[in-house]
């Protein structure tokens, strides 16, 4: 299966792109979508001080809600990674 | 009308302390208080051009109306209430974001301004790029919506 990331702030370092696609195993949840991330910015981003975002960010389903660890993603989900936020 | 929230684009517009005024005048208030946040021209010690805002905008703007009706009703029902922030580059010296509040009295007026930024900062999916005078730029941290206890 493969889902849609929605990139916001930092996180558009991981691509020139709006949203990154990402393959995942069948049935994967947001957890393992964190663990994917890891070792894509461990592979591809090193030097992009993104180390610790697939920690620290949060995902929002396509409601605009924030989705826990256990949330089942669906194929050709789109969700949206939420780095640490800081407007004003 | 007492409330107003919006998300301004920066290339299509800027934000307005005049039309803030405005919207929260009232012969009912005895107060207002405005917050201007402004970009400035250095942050730990580098030289600042300017900060380009990202924004989650349908997040934003439910953000924006729960915070500001969660203000009302811990402070003041009847407050009026203008909440707008940029978003994408603002140079130095310009407003990024204004929080106007008419109210009866002083207390309540300070009190729902500081709360509405404070809620802004720790809600609102908005993030800032800074940009620097040497031609480089950096994602600045932030406060993370992620449970403290699940972040190891």
């Amino acid at each position: 299966m493969e889902i849609q990331l929605k990139l916001y702030g930092s996180s558009k370092l991981l691509s020139d792109s709006e949203t990154l696609l990402i393959q995942l195993p069948e049935n994967s949840n947001v957890e393992k979508l964190r663990n994917t991330l890891t070792k894509i910015i461990s592979e591809k981003h090193l030097k992009s001080n993104l180390t610790g975002l697939s920690k620290t960010a949060a995902f929002f389903s396509e409601n605009d809600e924030v989705v826990n660890d256990n949330y089942k993603l669906k194929n050709k989900e789109l969700i949206s990674i939420i780095p640490p936020i800081g407007g004003g | 009308m007492s409330l107003h929230t919006a998300l301004v684009k920066t290339e299509e517009g800027k934000i307005s302390s005049e039309k803030a005024k405005s919207f929260i005048i009232s012969k009912k208030n005895g107060a207002e208080s405005i917050f201007v946040g402004r970009v400035r021209n250095e942050n730990d010690g580098k030289k600042v051009t300017g900060v380009t805002y990202d924004v989650h905008d349908q997040a934003v703007i439910k953000s924006f109306q729960s915070i500001c009706n969660d203000a009302k009703n811990k402070f003041d029902k009847s407050a009026k209430i203008f909440l707008e922030h940029a978003k994408g580059y603002v140079p130095v010296g310009e407003i990024s974001i204004l929080i106007a509040v008419g109210v009866g009295h002083r207390d309540e007026a300070f009190k729902i301004c500081r709360y509405i930024l404070e809620e802004v900062k720790h809600q609102s999916p908005i993030w800032k790029k800074e940009h620097y005078t040497e031609g480089k730029e950096e994602w600045l941290p932030g406060h993370s919506l992620r449970p403290q206890e699940k972040i190891k």
